[in-house]
C-alpha cells in the first residue's frame, strides 16, 4: 500500500499527522485538507482520496467534512479567492452589487464554480463572516476587509492585479490563496519556487 | 451521576423509570406517542429531526424528548397538553414536507411510511408553501441493493449513524449544509457493507429503498409470517413477506436478545430461492427416467432398498430441529445405523459439550464482556449479526481479540494475532501456561470475573476447540461454540452425528441409550459410526449400498470433492432430499421433494443454542413436504414407526429429550475423545516444501450457496469472483503478482485464480472462498479446510507445458 499525497506532500503530511496523539490520528483531518488546498488550490477528488487512505477513514467522512465547511473548495480556484458575504446584514448594507463588481472587475462569470479567463480569480458568495457590524464584508484569500463599497472593490481587484497584497481589517494578508490555505495548515511559508506561481 | 430510579411527570402522569432514561421512552411507557423521525431505540441520540418537541415546565425553550434524559420532578407536557409543543410539531412537519414531493402513490414506502403515517396523525393537512420544490436527480444508486431519493429525504441521519455506530462501514456521510445538504457517498464509491439493507430499514421516509423491492408491492397485498433467517446461524428473527405466493422481501423483526433491529444482507436479499425454477416439488424415480412419481411410490421403492442395507445419511446445516430428530431417530431405530452425520468441522469434544447444554453464551453475553477472545471465526462474513454484537461490545469498552490467520472486518475495534490455520490449539496451550502473544488475553478474561467470553468458531478443528475450551476454564470465561449454518447446534443437539445421541450422550454410553430407551427402545447401535469422510471413503469403496443426502450437495458444499464424486460414482442407491437436484442430477436414484424454510414449523437453534419458533408464510409447493414427515414416511414405509404423527407431538417428544432432563453429562467429564475421521484433530501440517503455503478456505458470506440462488442484486453488492489471497511476502518469493492468475495445486486438483495481495494474512498461508464464482474449493481440498498447496504463476506453467 503505497501512501501518497498531492504534489508529492507526503512528509508534510505525515508532519501533520504526527501533531496529534496516536489513535488520535482523524484530527488532522482538517489540516490536510488545508495542505492539499495549498497545493493545487482546491480539494481534488485525489486529494479526499489520499486523505482517506492516510487517515484510514472513509473518503465519504473527508468528503463530509470538506464538503461542509465553506473554506475548502471542491473546484478549482483562481490564485485569489474572493468571498462575498451575502447573508443577510451584508445584503441590506449593498452586498450584491459588490458581488457584481467584483465578478464584473474580475471577469468571472456568475455561474458554475467560475475561475477568471486569466485564471486570476474565483469569486464565490460567502456565509456569514462574522462582522454584521461592518457589512458588508469581503474576504480575499481569507483575509477580511470591511464595509467593502463596489468602488472599494473595483480597487481591491485592481491592487490584487498589480500584485499588491492589500491590507486586511485585521490579521495577517496573503500573496495568494494557496499561500492563506499553507498558512492554515499550520505550515512555514514554501520556499519560494522558480518561476512558479502566479 | 446516581443510578437511583427517576420519577417524573408526563401529561399529568407520574411514572418511575431507571436513570439516564430518555424522555421520548418514558412517554412510551405510558402510552404516550410523540412523533419522531431521527429516534431510533438501537441509535444513539440525534436531535437531528427536530419532530419531538416537548415543553419541560421551568425551561425557556421547548425541548426534543429523543435527547433529553429524565430528572427527578420534571414536568413534560406532550403535544397531548400543550399547545406549544403541538404547535411546534405541526410547523415542523410542514418544515419537513417543505420540499418532499408527496409522491407517495409511486414511492415503495407508501403504506408503511413514517412521515406518512405521521403527517396524517400530527401533521398541518396542508402546507403554505406555493414555491418551487428542490429538484434533485433520482434515484441514485448507492449499490446495486441501496437506491436514494434525495428529494424525501429530511435528513434524521438515521441511515449515517447506522453505518457510523453500528457496522462501521461508513461510506455514507451527510455532505454539505443547510439548504443543500444530503446524504451521499464518496464518487465512484459503491455502499458496499454487508448490512446496507439495515439503512433502508429505518429509513423513515422514502428516501432509502431496496432495488429488490422497487415497485413490487404494496403493504396490503402482503402475508407476511415470523420467520428465522435460514442462512447462517445466528438466527436473527425476520418477518417474511410474500405476495401472491411468491416471497418478495425479508425485514429484520426486532429482538432485542439476538439481532437488535438488524439483519446483514444476504439474510434480507436472498429470499428469492423457494421460487427458484430449478427447485423440483414432486418426487422422481431414475429407473423410470428420472420421471415424476408418488410419494408413496418413492418412498417404498427407497425403503425396499433401506431395509436390510448398509445405509449411510449425510445433511447440510439448515434444516429444523424436528427434521434432524426424526433423522436421528430414524437413522437409530428403524435402520439401525449411527452412519449419520451433518457436519463440515470436527469439533471433537467441544461438540459434546456443546450437544449438551442449550445456552452458555448469549449475545447479551457478548455485549456485557469486558473482554472477548474470538478464535477461528470471520464473524463478519460467517455470522455477521455476532459481528455487530462484537462491534457493540467494543462500543462499551471491551477488549477484543481475535485469533485467526486473516484479518477481519472487527480490525478497527480488535486486535489480531495471526496464526497458521490449526496453529490455533498451540497458541491457546502456550496461554494457558502464561506464554505467548495470548497471555495477556488470559488475563484480561480472568480479571473480568467470569463476565468474560471466549468464542471459539467451528474451523479451529477439534484441537483448536477444545484448547478454547480449556482456555475459558482456566480465565473463569464463558465458552461459545460458533457453528456457521442455520441450524447446525440443532442437528448437534438431536444427535446427527455418528457418535452421539440427542443431547449429547455417546452412542456407546450404555447410559446414555438407556436414557433414550423409554422413547427409542432398547436396540440402538451402539458402536460408533462413520462420520462425514469416513461415510464417502465406504461409499467410493463400494461398502455402503444407500447413500441419503439430505439438503446437502456433497459435490460442493464439502471438502472432499474428489472423494464425493468417487463416492456418488460407487454406491449402488442415492436418494436425495433436497428442494433442487442441481449437480446430483446425474446420480439420483430417487428425488423426495422437500419443503423450504419459508414452508415449515418447527425451530432452529442458534449458535448460542437458543431455540426459536419458526412459523411458515405459506405452504410447501406442489408436492413438497416437510423433511420430518418426509423421513416419518420413509420409518413406516420401512415398517418401522417414529411415534410421532404431528408436529406438536414430535415436539412435544423432543423437548422431553432436550430439556426434560434425559441427562446431560457433567461439564467436567467432558474428555477429549479422539474423532474417528482423519484429519479432525490434527496439528495442520507444516509446509516442507519451500515452494508450497498452507492454503485455507471458508465461505464468505455472499458465495455461490444454494439459498443465495438468483439473488442477483446482492451479488452484484457484495461478491467478487474467485481469487487467491497470499501475503506480499510469499508472492514476492513465489513470483505472484496482483491480479496476475495463478495457478494453485494440491494433492487434491488444481485451480487456476487470480492473486490478491494481503499484507495481514498469516505469511506461509493462502487463503481461496469456498465457493465464489470460478472455483469450487472443495475440489482443491482432502478432507479438511486446510491443505499445502504450490502456487506458481500461471504463465510460468503453461510455458512449461507448451515447452513440454
Amino acid at each position: 500500500m503505497t501512501e501518497a499525497f498531492p504534489g508529492g506532500a507526503i512528509e508534510e503530511a505525515r508532519a501533520i499527522i504526527a501533531r496529534y496523539p496516536a489513535g488520535r490520528e482523524r484530527s488532522a483531518l482538517m489540516p490536510l485538507l488545508y495542505l492539499a488546498q495549498s497545493i493545487e488550490g482546491y480539494v481534488s477528488r485525489e486529494a479526499l482520496r489520499a486523505i482517506a487512505a492516510l487517515l484510514q477513514i472513509t473518503t465519504a467522512e473527508v468528503e463530509a467534512v470538506a464538503s461542509f465547511y465553506t473554506m475548502y473548495r471542491l473546484h478549482p480556484t483562481g490564485t485569489h479567492v474572493i468571498g462575498v458575504c451575502t447573508n443577510l446584514a451584508c445584503k441590506l448594507r449593498g452586498a450584491v452589487a459588490v458581488l457584481e463588481a467584483a465578478r464584473e472587475a474580475t471577469g468571472v462569470g456568475s455561474s458554475g464554480h467560475g475561475v477568471s479567463p486569466d485564471g486570476a480569480f474565483t469569486v464565490h458568495e460567502e456565509e456569514c463572516l462574522g462582522v454584521c457590524d461592518h457589512a458588508p464584508a469581503v474576504q480575499i484569500n481569507v483575509a477580511n476587509h470591511d464595509e467593502v463599497t463596489p468602488e472599494r472593490m473595483r480597487e481591491l481587484v485592481e491592487r490584487l492585479r498589480a500584485g499588491e497584497v492589500p491590507t486586511p481589517a485585521r490579521g495577517p494578508a496573503f500573496a495568494s490563496f494557496r499561500e492563506a490555505c499553507r498558512a492554515l495548515a499550520g505550515l512555514e511559508p514554501a520556499p519560494p519556487t522558480p518561476g512558479g506561481g502566479a | 451521576m446516581t443510578d437511583e430510579p427517576v420519577t417524573l411527570t408526563i401529561d399529568g402522569k407520574e411514572i418511575t423509570v431507571p436513570a439516564q432514561t430518555l424522555i421520548i421512552r418514558a412517554a412510551e411507557q405510558l402510552g404516550i406517542e410523540i412523533p419522531r423521525f431521527c429516534d431510533h431505540p438501537f441509535l444513539e441520540p440525534a436531535g437531528a429531526c427536530r419532530q419531538c418537541y416537548v415543553e419541560i415546565e421551568g425551561q425557556p425553550k421547548l425541548a426534543t424528548s429523543c435527547t433529553v434524559r429524565v430528572a427527578p420532578g420534571m414536568v413534560v407536557r406532550t403535544q397531548e397538553t400543550s399547545e406549544l409543543a403541538r404547535e411546534a410539531q405541526v410547523a415542523n412537519l410542514e418544515f419537513l414536507l417543505l420540499n418532499h414531493p408527496l409522491d407517495c402513490p409511486v414511492c415503495d414506502r407508501g403504506g408503511e411510511c413514517p412521515l406518512q403515517d405521521q403527517a396524517l396523525a400530527f401533521g398541518p393537512g396542508e402546507s403554505r408553501y406555493r414555491e418551487a420544490k428542490r429538484v434533485y436527480e433520482k434515484p441514485i444508486p448507492l449499490s446495486p441493493l441501496v437506491n436514494l431519493d434525495r428529494e424525501r429525504c429530511v435528513l434524521c441521519a438515521r441511515c449515517t449513524r447506522f453505518c457510523d455506530e453500528i457496522s462501521g462501514d461508513r461510506f455514507i456521510e451527510l455532505f454539505e449544509r443547510g439548504a443543500g445538504e444530503r446524504v451521499s457517498i464518496a464518487a465512484g464509491e459503491d455502499f458496499r457493507s454487508p448490512f446496507s439493507g439495515n439503512t433502508i430499514q429505518i429509513c423513515p421516509v422514502g428516501a432509502l429503498t431496496s432495488e429488490t423491492y422497487r415497485f413490487v408491492a404494496r403493504p396490503f397485498d402482503l402475508t407476511s409470517a415470523d420467520g428465522v433467517c435460514p442462512h447462517c446461524s445466528a438466527g436473527c428473527n425476520l418477518r417474511v413477506d410474500v405476495r401472491r405466493g411468491q416471497v418478495v422481501r425479508h425485514l429484520a423483526r426486532d429482538n432485542a436478545e439476538v439481532n437488535d433491529a438488524w439483519t446483514c444482507d444476504k439474510g434480507r436479499f436472498a429470499f428469492r430461492y423457494p421460487d427458484d425454477p430449478a427447485r423440483i416439488t414432486t418426487p422422481l424415480l431414475r429407473d423410470r427416467g428420472l420421471e415424476p412419481a408418488s410419494f408413496g411410490e418413492v418412498l417404498g421403492w427407497v425403503a425396499d432398498r433401506c431395509v436390510g442395507s448398509r445405509v449411510a445419511f449425510l445433511t447440510g446445516g439448515r434444516l429444523l430441529d424436528e427434521d434432524y430428530y426424526a433423522l436421528s431417530k430414524l437413522a437409530r431405530t428403524v435402520v439401525g445405523t449411527n452412519d449419520l452425520d451433518h457436519r463440515r468441522h470436527e469439533g471433537g469434544a467441544v461438540e459434546v459439550w456443546a450437544a449438551s447444554r442449550p445456552m452458555s453464551v448469549a449475545y447479551a453475553d457478548v455485549e456485557r464482556a469486558p473482554a472477548v477472545l474470538v478464535v477461528g471465526l470471520d464473524a463478519e462474513q460467517e455470522v455477521p449479526i455476532l459481528h455487530l454484537r462484537l462491534r457493540k461490545a467494543a462500543r462499551k469498552g471491551a477488549r477484543i481479540t481475535v485469533v485467526h490467520p486473516r484479518r477481519t472486518r472487527l480490525h478497527d475495534v480488535a486486535a489480531h494475532v495471526l496464526c497458521r490455520p490449526g496453529e490455533e490449539a498451540s497458541l491457546l496451550r502456550e496461554a494457558v501456561r502464561g506464554a505467548g502473544p495470548l497471555a495477556s488475553v488470559v488475563e484480561e478474561l480472568g480479571a473480568a470475573g467470569g463476565a468474560g467470553v471466549v468464542l471459539a468458531g467451528e474451523r479451529c478443528s477439534s484441537a483448536g476447540a477444545e484448547a478454547a475450551l480449556a482456555l475459558a476454564r482456566t480465565a473463569g470465561a464463558r465458552f461459545g461454540y460458533v457453528v456457521r449454518r442455520a441450524n447446525d447446534r440443532g442437528a448437534l443437539r438431536a444427535g446427527v452425528h455418528p457418535r452421539l445421541l440427542p443431547g449429547g450422550r455417546a452412542v456407546d454410553d450404555p447410559a446414555g441409550r438407556a436414557a433414550l430407551a423409554p422413547l427409542w427402545g432398547d436396540a440402538l447401535p451402539s458402536t460408533p459410526g462413520r462420520g462425514r469422510r469416513a461415510i464417502l471413503e465406504a461409499a467410493a469403496a463400494g461398502e455402503l449400498d444407500v447413500l441419503f443426502l439430505i439438503g446437502i450437495d456433497p459435490l460442493t458444499d464439502l471438502p472432499d470433492g474428489a472423494l464425493a464424486r468417487r463416492a456418488l460414482e460407487n454406491v449402488p442407491v442415492k436418494v436425495v432430499q433436497s428442494l433442487e437436484l442441481g449437480d446430483l442430477e446425474p446420480f439420483a436414484d430417487a428425488f423426495l421433494p422437500a419443503a423450504a424454510p419459508v414452508e415449515k414449523a418447527g425451530h432452529v437453534t442458534t449458535w448460542e443454542g437458543r431455540r426459536q419458533r419458526v412459523e411458515p408464510v405459506r405452504g410447501p409447493v406442489g408436492l413438497s413436504r416437510p423433511d420430518w414427515e418426509i423421513l416419518a414416511g420413509l420409518a413406516a414405509a420401512m415398517g418401522g414407526d417414529l411415534g410421532f404423527e404431528t408436529l406438536d407431538q414430535l415436539d412435544a417428544e423432543l423437548e422431553r429429550v432436550l430439556e426434560a432432563g434425559l441427562g446431560t453429562p457433567d461439564a467436567g467429564a467432558v474428555e477429549p475423545f479422539v474423532g474417528p475421521d482423519p484429519r479432525g484433530g490434527e496439528e495442520a501440517p507444516t509446509a516442507a516444501d519451500p515452494g508450497s503455503l498452507l492454503l485455507f478456505t471458508y465461505p464468505l458470506l455472499v458465495d455461490e450457496g444454494r439459498l443465495s440462488a438468483r439473488a442477483d442484486e446482492l451479488k452484484a453488492a457484495l461478491q467478487d469472483p474467485a481469487f487467491v489471497e497470499v501475503h506480499p511476502d510469499d508472492a514476492a518469493r513465489l513470483g505472484l503478482a496482483e491480479g496476475a492468475a495463478a495457478l494453485v495445486t494440491t494433492e487434491a486438483g488444481r485451480a487456476e485464480v487470480p492473486v490478491r495481495l494481503n499484507e495481514h494474512l498469516a505469511p506461509g498461508t493462502a487463503f481461496v472462498p469456498f465457493n465464489n464464482p470460478g472455483l469450487v474449493a472443495g475440489t482443491l481440498l482432502a478432507g479438511s479446510f486446510w491443505i499445502p498447496a504450490g502456487l506458481e504463476p500461471a504463465t510460468v506453467s503453461r510455458a512449461r507445458e507448451a515447452s513440454a
